[in-house]
């Protein structure tokens, strides 16, 4: 093939990458399709790179069925997948970490680890970029014939850095969304996996006549071929198994693709299977390729074992499909190494050194540095290749480098799984692995003798192994050993066990409640905005509030730590966990003058909810017993609310929500003393107060006043860790009316008692009264006096009709003269009743309207309604000014005809209007009125089945009095001596 | 975690057993595709368990 073919061909492959991602990012592409859960995990098939399409053919042609270590190793990964990567993408997700050397800084609490572990990520990829372009350069090499890798390769690796630079570094977060570059890497797997296939189906069928000749062949002519193999002893076949197990998720770019990019947890689970398919359909056409180049006769001394399928055929679309394959893999591990390592490098070496205190144009100034390092890792990796890897194959390159990256398996286990790890054990076992990694493979890779380690006693045997085996063993062992007894034998610090615990897969992180110095979302702005500049500051605050859902305003202590947490998780995201730590510690500090810290119950609780899919076995039926409590707790029809030492709201159950019409989720987290009255005085008070009950405390909420007990409760357990108080909050406002109401019986009874008293006291005085002004009467012709003596009668009448009437009252309202009713015109009762009133000769100066038409008419009991209007007149008269008038109006309203009863007095005071039908309740001075006459008023309308209203001031005016009277209309084909029931 | 266990002990044994597929390879009378079956029945094994763990979740979602 021709150089200029060849060059078009790279070319072209890596326009058509870069279209594909062009398109994803705008938008050319259905957003189902982009983010269908498929992209990503091809996007994952990124662990298949060019040692895939040209490494595995060199190892299965030296040892047979071991170049599936490589496979199975990694498929081994994505199998546990639930048990270690979902952990792993979970911590990953929730603190912003991008790497590994995040992740670890973010565990040991210390930027030195997270320096470490990117230093060492660095030396063990330069191998594996190194393999990536010599096998660039030796296919182009091979298909044109010449030396001229020495500008085309670094010309691809050149566009491939453009590319990741263009796709991969436009967003400032590592941990953002990177549609266009997934989708390119996972277009990278297609293409490869289709290569690889159709490379082995041409071995299969074309070369062989299929599966049977292919069986022929190996069992006679090719057997002697396959003898040649030297099989892996199972030894060393686990030792590899274990570096590409480690390899498929420690190695900085699949570490960068499984967690970095936004995976769902369930596609991730799915991959536990995707990704072993993927890895089968890989390793399939390997040993057809292998032995379809061993049938023709290819002379793998000529072009090197690795690069066989160059040889299956003469066809130049072979030559080419062989290309595309070795450079879609080795171009997706270069753009994501690439990626990952920078991301590392700015976080861990760059802003560890220059801290990006008050940078101007911050993100701009990241975006920038990291693209030039996307540039130097790649151009690192061609140095490293034109100095050392040009001088070895692809097994030295690719065990240096997995051999490497194998040092950081156990802290990973150990973040995972051991709680007791600590920084200085786990920096301790790393550099002895290193330290013995970087002797015992380093000096052949960089041309001179090995240093190998010392073989314990009774291990001679392994003297023989090859190097990266026994520099495997030693590494690993003395890492391991190491990393236990430092951890044993030094004390873990209490920042570390805290994120050990938050690392830890069985574990639930329990965070400490302590207040922040700032008190509100504009307040943390404005604290941040002295690290990040105003404009930065602003925007995180922002994105962090939005994530949440929060006000700017919400002062709660839970909701500002949340916060806090958020800001730290998403400049973790920005720049690594150690400088986001450093920032939110120095810039939002929490308060240090309160109470000691308690354990943020609250937000366990939450954190166990989300946890619960995962709880099994004895967990699982702890966690229904809490939620069983909690909602019992939740759901108790007695209003319950808890406060910690420090005042800080931890529960308000659904009955104290409903009563308060506070909803739990606003106020939880809060200060007491920020709540919404009147439960701040209330609760502060119950609080504050030695003793543990308030009973009937007055409160005034939205449905009116009520009457509510309280009860606290100290919560303290032996620990003494879980202090507080709890309290319960009971309404006892109907038990109070009932309670008020069996007074005013009580009174009515009493009153009952001393009317029936009266009228016996008084009865038989007024019938003397009568009779005497009856005698007067006949007694005398004079005029004036038979006048009077019918005056003097008919008050007695009415003074016996009132003692009736109290007597009535006080027996339930009930009316005792037993007259039947009868159509009554208002117009002439208020006639009648404006005349006794005038006889009384007080008032005379009071203008009097009778505006009541003599028809309709209403049903009842004249003389009753005549008591009525006296007392509603009488009323009107004591409250008006000289001059004032009183008016009487009525007008029919339905059924009923509604009376008024006007007048321009002084009206009545608000506090006592509510209690006027009360008995005894009255507006008069002391003496003058007795607080009978509306409650007698009310039992007279209500047993005429009528209503009674009082409007003071009437609508319209400012002052005065309008007494409102509906009394039910005579229909003249009703029965008129029908009663209504006075109780209805 | 039942469906763990499983993975998880199909994972070790595999590893510890693992060594034996290397012997098939140029082995009169072997099969060339022994090792890619067994891997495919493994694959259709973790598939189910998968399958079953999705179910299995979507059940407790569902009665919670």
């Amino acid at each position: 093939m021709s150089l200029v073919g060849l060059l078009a061909l790279g070319i072209g492959y890596l326009l058509i990458l870069a279209l594909c991602a062009l398109a994803v990012e705008r938008g050319w592409l259905p957003t189902r399709l982009v983010r269908h859960p498929a992209i990503h995990t091809l996007a994952l098939g990124v662990y298949a790179s060019a040692w895939a399409i040209h490494g595995t053919l060199e190892q299965a042609d030296r040892s047979g069925y071991g170049y599936l270590a490589y496979y199975l190793g990694a498929a081994g990964a994505f199998l546990l997948a639930p048990m270690l990567l979902v952990p792993i993408q979970r911590m990953a997700h929730t603190y912003q970490l991008a790497s590994l050397a995040d992740l670890f800084a973010f565990r040991f609490r210390s930027r030195w680890v997270g320096t470490l572990v990117t230093l060492v990520s660095l030396l063990a990829v330069l191998p594996l970029l190194a393999l990536q372009m010599q096998t660039l350069g030796n296919a182009i090499r091979l298909l044109s014939g010449s030396a001229s890798q020495a500008w085309l390769a670094p010309g691809l690796s050149a566009l491939i850095a453009l590319f990741a630079i263009l796709f991969g570094a436009r967003h400032t977060h590592l941990n953002a969304r990177q549609d266009g570059l997934l989708a390119a890497i996972a277009l990278e797997s297609v293409v490869k996996l289709g290569a690889m296939l159709a490379l082995g189906a041409v071995a299969l069928f074309g070369i062989f006549d299929g599966p049977g000749d292919l069986q022929s062949w190996l069992d006679g002519p090719g057997h002697l071929a396959q003898a040649e193999t030297h099989p892996l002893a199972p030894a060393q076949w686990r030792t590899l198994l274990m570096l590409f197990f480690a390899a498929a998720f420690l190695m900085p770019h699949m570490f960068h693709i499984t967690f970095a990019e936004p995976l769902g947890r369930r596609t991730l689970l799915r991959a536990a299977w995707v990704m072993p398919l993927f890895l089968l359909l890989m390793a399939l056409p390997v040993p057809l390729i292998l032995w379809g180049a061993q049938r023709l006769g290819v002379d793998a001394s000529l072009t090197g074992s690795a690069y066989l399928a160059f040889g299956l055929s003469s066809s130049w679309w072979i030559g080419a499909l062989t290309f595309i394959a070795g450079l879609a893999a080795a171009s997706g591990t270069m753009i994501i190494i690439s990626l990952a390592l920078s991301g590392m490098i700015l976080n861990h070496l760059v802003l560890v050194a220059h801290p990006p205190i008050a940078q101007p144009d911050l993100y701009r100034w990241l975006r920038w540095l990291r693209r030039a390092l996307i540039a130097a890792v790649i151009g690192g990796g061609w140095l490293f290749y034109r100095l050392v890897g040009v001088h070895h194959d692809l097994s030295s390159l690719a065990m240096a480098s997995f051999v490497g990256m194998a040092q950081c398996l156990p802290g990973m286990l150990a973040l995972l799984y051991w709680p007791g790890a600590n920084r200085k054990g786990m920096v301790t076992g790393l550099v002895v692995g290193v330290a013995i990694w970087l002797a015992g493979l380093w000096p052949s890779l960089l041309g001179g003798a090995p240093w190998l380690p010392p073989i314990p006693p009774g291990l001679e045997a392994l003297a023989d192994e090859p190097d990266w085996y026994l520099v495997t063993l030693v590494s690993l062992a003395a890492n391991v050993l190491s990393f236990i007894l430092v951890s044993l034998a030094t004390r873990t610090s209490a920042g570390e066990r805290a994120a050990a615990e938050a690392c830890s897969v069985d574990a639930v992180v329990r965070p400490m409640r302590l207040p922040l110095v700032a008190a509100n979302g504009l307040e943390i702005k404005r604290h941040l905005s002295r690290a990040l500049g105003q404009e930065v500051a602003e925007r995180e605050v922002e994105r962090a509030l939005a994530a949440l859902q929060m006000s700017p305003l919400d002062g709660r202590p839970y909701a500002l730590r949340r916060l806090r947490d958020r800001i730290q998780a998403n400049l973790s995201g920005l720049m690594g966990p150690s400088v986001a730590q450093d920032i939110v510690d120095r810039f939002l500090p929490y308060r240090q003058d309160g109470p000691g810290a308690t354990e943020d119950i609250h937000f366990v609780e939450n954190r166990l909810e989300d946890y619960r899919p995962r709880l099994n076995g004895l967990a699982r039926e702890i966690d229904g017993l809490r939620r069983y409590h909690r909602r019992t707790l939740t759901r108790l029809p007695v209003g319950l609310c808890a406060f910690g030492e420090d005042g800080e709201l931890l529960m308000w159950n659904d009955a104290l929500a409903g009563l308060s019409g506070i909803p739990g989720e606003s106020v939880i987290g809060a200060h007491r003393d920020t709540l919404p009255p009147p439960w701040n005085e209330l609760l502060g008070r119950i609080l504050a107060e030695p003793a543990s009950q308030l009973y009937k405390q007055p409160v005034t909420l939205s449905g009116g006043q009520r009457f509510l007990s309280l009860h606290k409760a100290e919560r303290q357990d032996e620990r003494a860790t879980h202090g507080g108080t709890v309290i319960l909050v009971e309404d006892h406002s109907e038990m109070k009316w009932l309670e008020d109401e069996l007074v005013h019986a009580a009174r009515l009874a009493s009153i009952g008692q001393l009317a029936a008293g009266v009228a016996h006291e008084i009865g038989n005085p007024i019938t003397g009264i009568s009779s005497l002004a009856q005698n007067l009467r006949y007694d005398t012709d004079d005029p004036e006096l038979r006048e009077t003596a019918d005056q003097i009668q008919q008050l007695t009448d009415r003074v016996s009709r009132i003692v009736g009437s109290l007597v009535g009252f006080a027996h339930g309202g009930r009316h005792v003269t037993g007259a039947a009713f009868q159509p009554v015109s208002m117009a002439e009762v208020t006639d009648e009743a404006l005349h006794l009133i005038h006889l009384a000769r007080s008032g005379e100066d009071v203008v009097f309207e009778n505006r009541c038409p003599a028809t309709p008419r209403v049903t009842g009991d004249a003389q009753r309604l005549q008591q009525v209007m006296i007392n509603l007149l009488g009323n009107a008269r004591d409250a008006s000014a000289p001059g004032g008038r009183v008016i009487v109006a009525a007008e029919p309203e339905g059924e009923r005809l509604r009376v008024t009863v006007t007048d321009e007095g002084h009206g009545i005071d608000e506090r006592v209007r509510d209690h006027l039908f009360e008995p005894f309740t009255t507006t008069k001075p002391a003496g003058e009125g007795t607080g009978l006459g509306l409650p007698l008023v009310y039992s007279i309308v209500a047993e005429h089945g009528g209503q009674i209203d009082i409007e003071s001031p009437p609508a319209g005016q400012t002052h005065g009095t309008r007494i409102l009277l509906w009394l039910p209309l005579h229909r003249e084909d009703a029965e008129s001596t029908d009663e209504p029931d006075p109780d209805r | 975690m039942y469906v763990y266990r499983i993975v998880l002990f199909l994972v070790f044994a595999g590893y510890l057993f693992s060594p034996l597929l290397m012997s098939g390879w140029g082995s009169p009378g072997a099969a060339w595709y022994r090792p890619f079956l067994i891997w495919g029945g493994l694959i259709a094994l973790t598939m189910w368990l998968e399958r079953k763990r999705r179910l299995d979740e979507r059940r407790r979602e569902e009665l919670e």
